[in-house]
């Protein structure tokens, strides 16, 4: 799995590629927390994530309550039909803020 | 070229040829000849140094000109020189037995003197042609023990002015010829007997490893029972029984034609391949197919195998048998009712064409409380004590008198009819009995489920084994997303299926091996006309059911998620006994729609 950051002025955007598994979900979830640490929203771009497991969701959960607790917001964006299909398994569809593309994404933050 | 046996040369031409031409030095000469060459074949084991020393010393002590032994052939049709000394060197000529003075001595069991052989029709002149020796006169004496002919001794010219023998001559060598024959005769018996006592102890292992074939007999609780009783040292029969990973019992019984060494290296064979394919190949017509395909490729002509091959599954009491030109077994249900199970197809090896194509046909029953029993026609063709063969009705006799003992009992009352009767058992003679009495109360409860035999059953699609690291969770993920698409599951299903996979087996790294990674996961997978199964084994410590439940999921937080993805994407999950005791086996199962 990799990743990509960069900073907007509406807030972080940051981009996974490959799959959010078991193996990669650790590095996930510091990402995701250190994105959450800079202080800004974040948009998690997941349209080249075409797996993500219980362990890889988990980490979007940790991420979106720290961000909230910090009076942040975490968006989804270009969710993937794969990704989709386990947030709503989970339930968490209707948790998460889900865009169609980043910038969509972006002003959502608002 | 033959130097005289020296010991004998020096013991005769002291004492002996002093009292030469009496009685008394005749039958010491005898008793010298007989217990030297005796000694020789004994020590040496080179026969025909052995008899090239006899031969010497005859002819050095009867004073001629040379010797030869010729040594009658196993068919009896040709004498060979096997010893020569003196005038001509003729060994390995060869005589027809009918001919020529040995000829005729050797038939008629005769001594033979011709004082001139110029004048006898029998003499065979043809050495005398190629060599240019002049053959004067000879004396011929058989070697024989009683009637059995071993072959002769010739001398040929008496070392003296006219070459001419005497009658004395001739009774002497007579005489030392019926030594001659007593220590040839002797050795080979005791050649043979070494050969035959090799032969024994390499059939004795042979046996020992045929033996080491044979499954380790289980306590009387187990479901599966054999006996195996040679009728030589060897058997061409045999029965296995093993159990697959799933807690099935894949079991067999076969009868290779014929007996004998060759029948018992065919019987070796097919049982290894038995065990071999069974453990990957869980139908018992497709398993019987792909023996018979491998026998049909490689076996000696003519020869076959019988054989009935099954699988039980002690969870469903189901039984699923192929019957390969077998006897048919029975099977007695609970009210002792008996049924037989005709073989619908030819024995394995015979022909790899088969009226199912690539399978043996098959045939499925509860076990419900019977007994089920494969036998070898070394059982039904025993004769029992009043003289008659026992066949299939005595056969049911004797296990219905012993309903009330245990399998490995009746089957014992089985053999000890047939020891008891025939004396000898004339065939190999072999039995296995399959009963489950640890189901017999349950037989009516399950008879009013609906059949779950489709449950586990159907083709292996895949099987594969990681170490639980979370590494190879993407080539799982792969394998089964291939194998679910390879089964005609739709592209929601197949990601549902990946999903649920993946999940179960994040718990057994997680949960089961605590995040080791040296743990060992099988995942199978099977699929029945309608359902696509994965089994997933794992060797961690046994969970306890109850406590994997699927999380509240109003409770949002991380964690917990996996089983429930488990129990949402798929229809049936489900913990298995672990066979053996060890680990866990999950079951997880997706109609195909």
């Amino acid at each position: 799995m990799k990743h990509e950051i960069r900073e907007e002025t509406a807030g972080i955007v940051v981009a996974f590629e490959g799959d959010v598994d078991l193996q990669s979900s650790p590095d996930a979830r510091k990402v995701l927390l250190d994105c959450v640490g800079m202080g800004k929203s974040v948009v998690v771009d997941l349209s080249k994530v075409g797996y993500i497991d219980s362990s890889g969701v988990a980490s979007l959960v940790e991420s979106f309550q720290s961000a909230r607790k910090g009076g942040r917001n975490l968006v989804l964006a270009s969710v993937s039909e794969g990704a989709l299909r386990v947030l709503k398994l989970a339930r968490l569809d209707k948790v998460f803020t889900i865009c169609d593309s980043v910038e969509d994404g972006l002003s959502a933050l608002g | 070229m033959n130097e005289p046996l020296t010991t004998l040369a020096t013991q005769r031409d002291h004492p002996m040829e002093a009292a030469n031409g009496t009685e008394t030095s005749i039958v010491y000469d005898q008793l010298d000849l007989l217990s030297e060459m005796s000694r020789e074949f004994t020590n040496s084991r080179d026969m025909t140094a052995s008899l090239e020393k006899a031969v010497a010393h005859i002819t050095a002590y009867l004073k001629a000109e040379g010797g030869a032994l010729f040594m009658l052939d196993a068919a009896g049709k040709t004498l060979v020189c096997e010893a020569c000394v003196g005038a001509t060197e003729i060994t390995g000529l060869t005589v027809p037995s009918d001919q020529g003075i040995v000829g005729r001595s050797v038939q008629n069991h005769s001594a033979e003197i011709v004082r001139d052989v110029q004048k006898d029709p029998n003499f065979y002149n043809k050495v005398d042609e190629e060599t240019g020796f002049t053959t004067r006169s000879i004396i011929c004496a058989p070697l024989r023990v009683k009637d059995e002919r071993i072959g002769a001794i010739e001398l040929i010219n008496k070392q003296s002015d006219d070459g001419l023998f005497s009658d004395e001559d001739l009774r002497l060598l007579e005489t030392m010829c019926a030594s001659a024959g007593l220590a040839i005769h002797n050795a080979r018996q005791a050649d043979a007997l070494v050969e035959q006592e090799v032969l024994a102890r390499e059939l004795e292992l042979a046996a020992e490893i045929q033996r080491s074939l044979l499954p380790m007999e289980r306590d009387d609780g187990y479901p599966v029972h054999g006996i195996n009783i040679p009728a030589r040292t060897v058997s061409g029969d045999f029965f296995d029984f093993f159990e697959l990973d799933d807690g099935r019992i894949c079991f067999n019984l076969g009868d290779v034609s014929g007996k004998g060494m060759n029948a018992a290296l065919l019987m070796a064979k097919t049982a290894s391949l038995f065990r071999c394919l069974g453990k990957t190949i869980h139908q018992p017509g497709r398993l019987l197919a792909v023996i018979n395909e491998e026998i049909c490729e490689t076996a000696a002509r003519g020869m076959f195998v019988t054989m009935v091959g099954g699988i039980y599954d002690p969870r469903s009491g189901i039984v699923r048998i192929a019957n390969a030109g077998h006897e048919p077994p029975l099977f007695f249900d609970a009210a002792a009712t008996c049924n037989s199970f005709e073989a619908e197809a030819p024995p394995l090896g015979i022909t790899t064409f088969l009226a199912d194509g690539d399978r043996y046909p098959e045939n499925e029953f509860q076990l419900a409380g019977g007994s089920f029993y494969i036998f070898t026609d070394g059982v039904t063709e025993g004769y029992l004590a009043d003289g008659s063969e026992m066949g299939v009705t005595g056969l049911i006799k004797i296990l219905l008198a012993g309903a009330d003992r245990t399998a490995a009992e009746r089957l014992a009352d089985v053999v000890r009819a047939i020891e008891e009767g025939g004396g000898a058992i004339r065939d190999d003679t072999t039995l296995l009995c399959l009963e489950d009495k640890s189901r017999a109360d349950a037989a009516q409860s399950i008879d009013m489920e609906p059949k779950a035999s489709t449950d586990y059953m159907g083709d292996e699609i895949m099987n594969l084994q990681v170490p639980s690291r979370p590494d190879r969770l993407k080539l799982v993920r792969s394998a089964v997303s291939q194998a679910a698409a390879y089964c005609d599951c739709s592209d929601e299903m197949v990601r549902d299926v990946v999903i649920a996979v993946d999940e179960a087996l994040q718990n057994v790294i997680r949960h089961g091996y605590s995040n080791r990674a040296d743990g060992e996961i099988k995942v199978t997978i099977n699929r029945t006309v309608d359902n696509f199964l994965v089994f997933i084994r794992d060797y961690a410590d046994t969970v306890n059911v109850e406590q994997v439940q699927p999380r509240n999921l109003d409770d949002v937080r991380p964690g917990g998620l996996g089983t429930h993805f488990i129990r949402e994407v798929m229809d049936e999950v489900t913990f298995l006994p672990p066979p053996d005791g060890r680990g866990n086996l999950l079951k997880l199962v997706k109609r195909i729609a």
